[in-house]
């Protein structure tokens, strides 16, 4: 125990010099801006950034890429509260209320507890990293492709199960999803499927150009057909801080994304997206009114932003405590400190506690620079909200070109991004909600590829799911959730809950 | 880097001054930034050496180097838009050994490698490491053999995906020994280690880079390299050559490439700019981190040893039957 608070004091003296706390401010600002534009993410900063880090000091240089990668979750949300847009995957989620907060006037309180939320399970998810970081690297070991596949099945069942409205469509669009992300390369055999010939579809459908489409241009294509004055320009943004009986109504929910944020970022692969996927569809179960999300409901922002920022904190303990990295942002930083002949790894707590303890005190910091650097900034941003609505529609549709556009410089995620706006617009006319879609095209892919892995090493038993005991839970828990779903007497009690 | 730059700058100004009298004449080559396609993500090891390589190219050509990320279909995408561009020596495409085994393995493919594209020089060359998970009773590359002969049907071994270097690696493997394994890919090798760690896949021939986090703590066990000398990295492990399968080679070779038209006195003084730069003591450190060597061969040489290499790894995707459909 006394351990811990020795280990973060050295941390704060490595963190608080002045040179790492530039670097720190630096890479949280850097952060928030490509954030804040979609298209160009935290992997293509931090990889052109990556020549300059080999002159640096390794703490440095590591500190200022941790703060381009959780910096860009914060900004990411700003673009799609303001405009639903989300700016990095990982706040799709926070469209879906926070836009609607926008459109009523209450863009400064979902900006302000986005911030604070953030801000809070970034503080959580460093004590976690803290106290938790050799027991937690042990559990994602214990993580292997059987494991994996339970989990997402758990996942995308708790999609369907808590959905809002129809049943059945809840259970379409995830399919449809599911569908969508067979499209491209087979991991096993490397047929391309679903592709009709076009290159660019060799990787499948790019996520940025699918979830740009449905969210941010078909939003837009619904909103032509309105006249000017029904769109609702946004006059009032409203206090940026949030009044002190929303926090204390988001609350619970701040407390349950990170938690759910903070476990789910430690398994590799797992990450800031999920949490707050999860977080979300956690939130939706345990609400009293669940009906109210997606129609601008504040916990809906509150708890998956939290779980964002804690998920993708605590996803650097596999990185740092492992080597293993769970995203690419995380393997550029492997290369980097490689580079200054550190290997990452269990050795890096003993051989360098500077280093390790340094960038953990640095996130602390950093998440307090951003609580700083962001309310103020929250008044400028809500001004493009007084924008007429006309010249933002193009606007708009620009930003989600371009930004489709620069992550792999392929013209057919254009392609891909129209094809969805009108499948996107058809969904709405339909009232089928795109959450499920998305979920199962994200997990999709990794359940067939854990799956098929799992039988692989199983040379084609099933067995091997149900014989892992955390393969087993998760099993489990996705059958009680399917059984909440069909026994009657709750099944009306839901239909009576969803029809006040 | 900023005071060596520097330092770099103030030796080359002269012949820069001396390049730009001739420039006058003639707009020689080069007069603008030089792009570097690199096929894959950010993080693996092309990225690495790719972005290294730029930075230490642009001063003996003159002019930037500027590395861009073109991922997809397992490099095809990059490769292919350098394959199209102009033949001016403005755009290079930095590819892995993936480069001759995509057009045996893939059925279509967009562009000809041999009609499109002309080696500019072979730059680097890195064997892999064949680790095993530690839980195995395994201790050195007989005993991986005799295990694998003793169990049939019990091992497995972890690659990048189909038709990359690790995955091919194994099947040359697997064929030289007569040993049965199950080919398990991953999305990237850094992402089999925990399931190799724990025992679900057995080995794999991995990049130095990706296994180099795993081997400093013995978490897995690196038990020989692939190249015929022995790596620097791992000197105490033996070539697969040395352990008993005479011969047994598979390097992680990079190369540079232009269009089929590059004028021969631009991709001469593109080859010569790269020799330069590849003699760079600090070049050469930033690539032995990742178990990387510098090559440099001439375009000729180069041209050959891509032909040889197709016709090897050919042989191996033919006679293991890995077509892919």
């Amino acid at each position: 125990m006394m351990d811990v608070f020795a280990n973060i004091g050295l941390g704060l003296s490595v963190a608080a010099t002045f040179q790492n706390l530039a670097y720190c401010m630096l890479g949280t600002l850097l952060g928030t801006i490509v954030g804040v534009l979609p298209g160009i993410g935290p992997v293509t900063t931090v990889a052109m950034l990556l020549p300059i880090s080999f002159t640096l000091e390794p703490t440095s240089a590591l500190i200022m890429m941790a703060g381009i990668y959780y910096g860009a979750q914060y900004g990411g949300s700003t673009t799609a509260i303001l405009i639903n847009i989300p700016g990095e995957p990982s706040s799709v989620v926070t469209s879906l209320d926070g836009y609607q907060m926008a459109r009523q006037g209450r863009a400064g309180p979902a900006l302000g507890i986005a911030a604070l939320g953030s801000f809070f399970a970034g503080c959580v998810a460093t004590f976690v990293i803290a106290f938790g970081a050799p027991p937690l690297a042990k559990l994602a070991l214990q993580f292997g492709p059987a494991e994996y596949f339970s989990l997402m099945l758990c996942g995308l069942v708790a999609a369907i199960v808590l959905a809002r409205g129809s049943v059945i469509k809840a259970i379409a669009m995830v399919v449809l999803g599911l569908i969508f992300g067979l499209a491209g390369s087979d991991v096993n055999s490397g047929i391309r499927r679903f592709t009709f010939g076009f290159q660019g579809l060799a990787d499948g459908i790019e996520f940025v150009a699918l979830s740009m489409a449905i969210y941010g241009v078909s939003e837009v294509a619904i909103n032509l057909e309105k006249k000017d004055e029904e769109v609702g320009v946004v006059s009032t943004v409203g206090s940026v801080w949030p009044s002190f009986a929303d926090i204390r109504y988001c609350m619970p929910s701040i407390l349950r994304g990170t938690a759910l944020g903070s476990v789910l970022g430690v398994l590799p692969g797992g990450g800031a997206l999920l949490a707050a996927f999860s977080a979300y569809t956690l939130e939706k179960k345990v609400a009293k009114h669940p009906r109210r999300f997606g129609e601008g409901d504040i916990r809906g922002v509150a708890a998956p932003e939290s779980a964002n920022n804690a998920g993708a904190q605590t996803s650097f303990i596999p990185m740092l405590t492992l080597g293993i990295p769970s995203n690419p942002t995380m393997a550029l930083m492997i290369g980097a400190l490689m580079v200054h002949g550190i290997t990452p790894g269990p050795r890096v707590l003993i051989d360098r506690p500077d280093l390790f303890w340094g960038v953990v005190a640095s996130m602390w910091i950093g998440n307090l620079m951003l609580v700083v650097l962001n309310l103020p900034m929250v008044g400028i941003w809500v001004r493009l909200l007084r924008m007429p609505y006309r010249m933002m529609f193009p606007a708009i549709v620009g930003f989600c070109c371009v930004g489709t556009y620069t992550i792999n410089g392929n013209v057919t995620d254009i392609a891909v991004m129209a094809f969805f706006t009108i499948f996107g617009y058809l969904c709405l006319k339909l009232d089928c909600e795109p959450a499920p879609l998305i979920l199962g095209f994200v997990l999709g892919p990794m359940m067939e590829e854990n799956l098929r892995r799992a039988l692989l090493i199983s040379r084609g038993d099933p067995t091997i799911f149900v014989n892992a005991p955390i393969s087993l839970t998760f099993l489990v828990a996705a059958a009680l959730l399917l059984l909440i779903v069909a026994a009657p007497a709750i099944r009306a009690r839901r239909e009576e809950a969803l029809a006040e | 880097m900023k005071f060596g730059s520097i330092l770099r700058a103030v030796i080359t100004a002269p012949a820069l001054c001396l390049l730009a009298g001739a420039a006058l004449a003639q707009q020689a080559y080069p007069s603008k930034p030089v792009r570097l396609v690199l096929p894959y993500s950010p993080g693996g090891i092309i990225d690495y050496v790719g972005r290294t390589m730029a930075q230490y190219l642009t001063g003996p050509l003159g002019q930037p180097v500027i590395a861009e990320n073109r991922p997809g279909a397992g490099g095809i995408t990059g490769t292919d838009t350098v394959a199209r561009s102009a033949p001016d020596g403005y755009n290079l495409v930095l590819m892995d050994p993936a480069i001759v085994i995509n057009p045996t393995l893939q059925p279509s493919m967009p562009y000809d490698l041999f009609k499109q594209l002309a080696t500019v020089s072979i730059i680097s060359t890195s064997p892999e490491v064949v680790v095993v998970s530690p839980e195995l009773p395994v201790k050195t590359l007989a005993d991986l053999i005799a295990y694998g002969k003793a169990n049939p049907g019990k091992l497995n071994f972890a690659s990048a995906g189909i038709g990359t270097t690790p995955h091919l690696a194994g099947e040359l493997f697997k064929q030289r020994t007569g040993i049965d394994a199950t080919h398990v890919p991953y999305k990237s090798i850094g992402q089999s280690y925990p399931d190799m760690m724990s025992n679900k896949v057995q080995f794999a021939f991995s990049s130095i880079a990706g296994a180099l986090p795993f081997t400093t703590d013995n978490r897995v066990r690196p038990i020989a390299t692939s190249g015929l000398t022995r790596s620097p990295v791992y000197p105490d492990a033996p070539t697969v050559d040395e352990a008993g399968l005479k011969g047994f080679e598979v390097d992680l070779w990079l190369g540079i490439f232009a269009p089929t038209g590059t004028p021969a006195d631009v991709v001469e003084k593109l080859n010569g700019a790269i020799k330069v730069a590849l003699k760079d003591p600090e070049l050469i450190k930033a690539f032995a981190k990742v178990g990387v060597e510098p090559r440099g061969t001439s375009a000729k040489d180069g041209e050959a040893f891509l032909k040889a290499e197709f016709g090897k790894w050919k042989k191996v995707i033919e006679d293991g039957n890995i077509k892919d459909q």
